[in-house]
């Protein structure tokens, strides 16, 4: 079975108890800055407040590996085609044919890199340190309607389930002699039929019964609703806002205003 | 005692399980040591409770699963040598969810899938699903959308899928499960006939009295070993063991057991094996 992995690790560190709607924001501000700083010095700065969040949000150690086994991968092309696809400036260390490679060059392949590292890092902190049920609730607090709400956090509460009987229903057509991975194109696209068919009408079997579920407990009863757990935002969450955003608005501003190099 | 008429085991092995060992991914150890030798022709039971690692066994035997440790031989080949599609050819499996299994158009459709598959020809394919269509009496709903029919309709159909397959194994995983007592009649009834016929069955389930009722051997696994291996008989008679595996013998048996110190053997495995006891045997009974 391909395992669905949940990056949420229970705890209680600072971050996982953060109000989860500043959680969100600080995220957005945080790729923001990622992106509008390019010296590498200063994203090797952002890189380290990133190691230091996960440290904080007690991101467990083979989670980290695995989400950033696919990240790191990127990376490494990035720091191996920049320099290729871009002459710009000098010196010129190396040249043959059309290929030219110069120090900017690899500098800037660096810095993308790093702020490729940044960018993950900072969703990863979110993934790490907030449940689904969170976000979902976070998403509501901050307008969008309950119905959406509940679909998303339904179908993302669905999805490891989902995996599991894909595979089921893999097996099942294997053991048939079905051969997934046979043939070309059109043959292939066939074969995946026998999957594409009992999982669509399993999905639409659980979805029946799941809304059943939903209104046999009263779903929609009443238009005003009250929630069980309400947010509420701390003094702590006040500041960590506020730090955040200037730590987004200081830079942005001497960059785009002062004109400093960042 | 009660006259079977049930196809006797060769001594041919179909399939051989030596120091078969599985882990999943995450690091569960499902089966840890399995030995184990099915003798075509055999109706073999597989019984142990939720998570005790039938299903993971069976699917060793198919190449579903691999196992991490051990060999399984299939008809006397090494099963590591054989693709999935090679070894359904002498191994059908049908799934305990039917729905996970059907998708085409027509009941028809879906048996003709499994042979077609394996390349038979036409011919061939045709006889192969007529057997499969008369031996789980599914001839009134063959031009029907599978997914349209009840649940013990699509169980039969599922299993069709694979007799059409002509395979001389053939895993039934929890058959029974969500059908009422005169389906689970019916369809069991379907299931000896194959094994009369010559099939080799394995049938993977929790219900005691499918097996005491048609099974010629039991396997009882637990906490992914083999604990007993016996006729049913054997298998019942340990009442102890069978409750640590979570499960619970036909209460025709609970009876004879209680019925212990009136001189009733504790041996009995069906109402009617009861009856004769008590009734013919009256020298036993005080």
């Amino acid at each position: 079975m391909t395992g669905f992995v949940d990056l949420f690790t229970e705890s209680n560190s600072a971050l996982h108890r953060m109000d989860p709607r500043v959680k969100i924001a600080s995220v957005i501000f945080l790729s923001l800055l990622a992106l509008i700083i390019s010296e590498l010095g200063y994203l090797l700065v952002l890189a380290g407040v990133m190691v230091l969040l996960l440290l904080i949000g007690r991101a467990s150690f083979s989670k980290t590996m695995f989400a950033f086994s696919y990240v790191s991968r990127v990376m490494l092309l990035i720091v191996v085609l920049w320099p290729i696809f871009d002459p710009s400036g000098t010196p010129v260390l190396l040249e043959f044919g059309p290929i030219k490679i110069t120090g900017p060059g690899i500098l800037a392949g660096l810095a993308t890199a790093v702020r490729v590292f940044c960018l993950a890092a900072v969703w990863y902190v979110l993934m790490f340190t907030t449940s689904q049920r969170d976000l979902v609730r976070a998403l509501v607090k901050l307008g969008l309607r309950f119905d959406y709400g509940l679909s998303l956090a339904i179908s993302l509460r669905f999805l490891p389930t989902f995996g599991a009987t894909v595979e089921s229903i893999k097996d099942a057509q294997r053991a048939r002699g079905l051969e997934l991975d046979r043939g070309g194109v059109a043959k292939r696209a066939r074969n995946y039929l026998a999957v594409l068919v009992p999982t669509t009408i399993t999905a639409l079997k659980t979805a029946d019964t799941l809304a059943l579920a939903l209104q046999s407990r009263a779903y929609g009863a009443r238009a005003d609703r009250t929630y069980l757990r309400e947010l509420s935002m701390r003094a702590i969450d006040y500041v960590a806002l506020v730090v955040v955003v200037a730590a987004f608005a200081l830079p942005f501003a001497a960059k785009y205003l002062l004109s400093m190099p960042l | 005692m009660i006259p079977r008429n049930r196809a006797l085991p060769s001594e041919e092995k179909i399939i051989s399980v030596r120091n078969l060992k599985f882990v999943y991914e995450g690091g569960v150890e499902a089966l840890r040591g399995i030995n184990l030798d099915i003798r075509s022709g055999e109706f073999l039971a597989i019984v142990g409770g939720n998570g005790s690692g039938k299903t993971t066994l069976a699917k060793n035997f198919n190449g579903l699963l691999r196992p991490t440790g051990g060999t399984v031989r299939v008809a006397d080949k090494p099963a590591s040598e054989l693709t999935v599609a090679q070894l359904s050819r002498i191994i059908g499996y049908a799934f305990q969810n039917p729905d996970h299994q059907l998708f085409c158009a027509s009941v028809e459709e879906e048996v003709r899938f499994g042979p077609v598959n394996l390349g038979y020809p036409e011919d061939e394919v045709k006889a192969k699903v007529e057997h499969a269509i008369e031996a789980m009496d599914i001839h009134s709903v063959r031009a029907l959308p599978p997914h349209s029919l009840r649940l013990s309709e699509r169980r039969r159909v599922s299993i069709a899928s694979v007799i059409a397959m002509d395979p001389r194994v053939i895993i039934l995983d929890e058959p029974t499960t969500g059908l009422d007592a005169g389906e689970t009649k019916a369809l069991m009834a379907k299931v000896s006939q194959l094994n009369r016929e010559g099939r080799t069955v394995v049938l993977i389930t929790h219900d005691m009295r499918l097996v005491a009722e048609h099974a010629s051997r039991v396997v009882v696994m637990s906490d992914g070993r083999i604990v007993l291996d016996s006729d049913p008989r054997g298998a019942f008679a340990d009442l102890d063991l069978l409750r640590n595996c979570s499960l619970v013998p036909p209460p025709v048996m609970l009876l004879a057991h209680s019925l212990a110190k009136y001189g009733v053997p504790r041996d009995i495995i069906s109402p009617q094996e009861l009856v004769m006891r008590i009734v013919l045997g009256k020298g036993d009974v005080r």
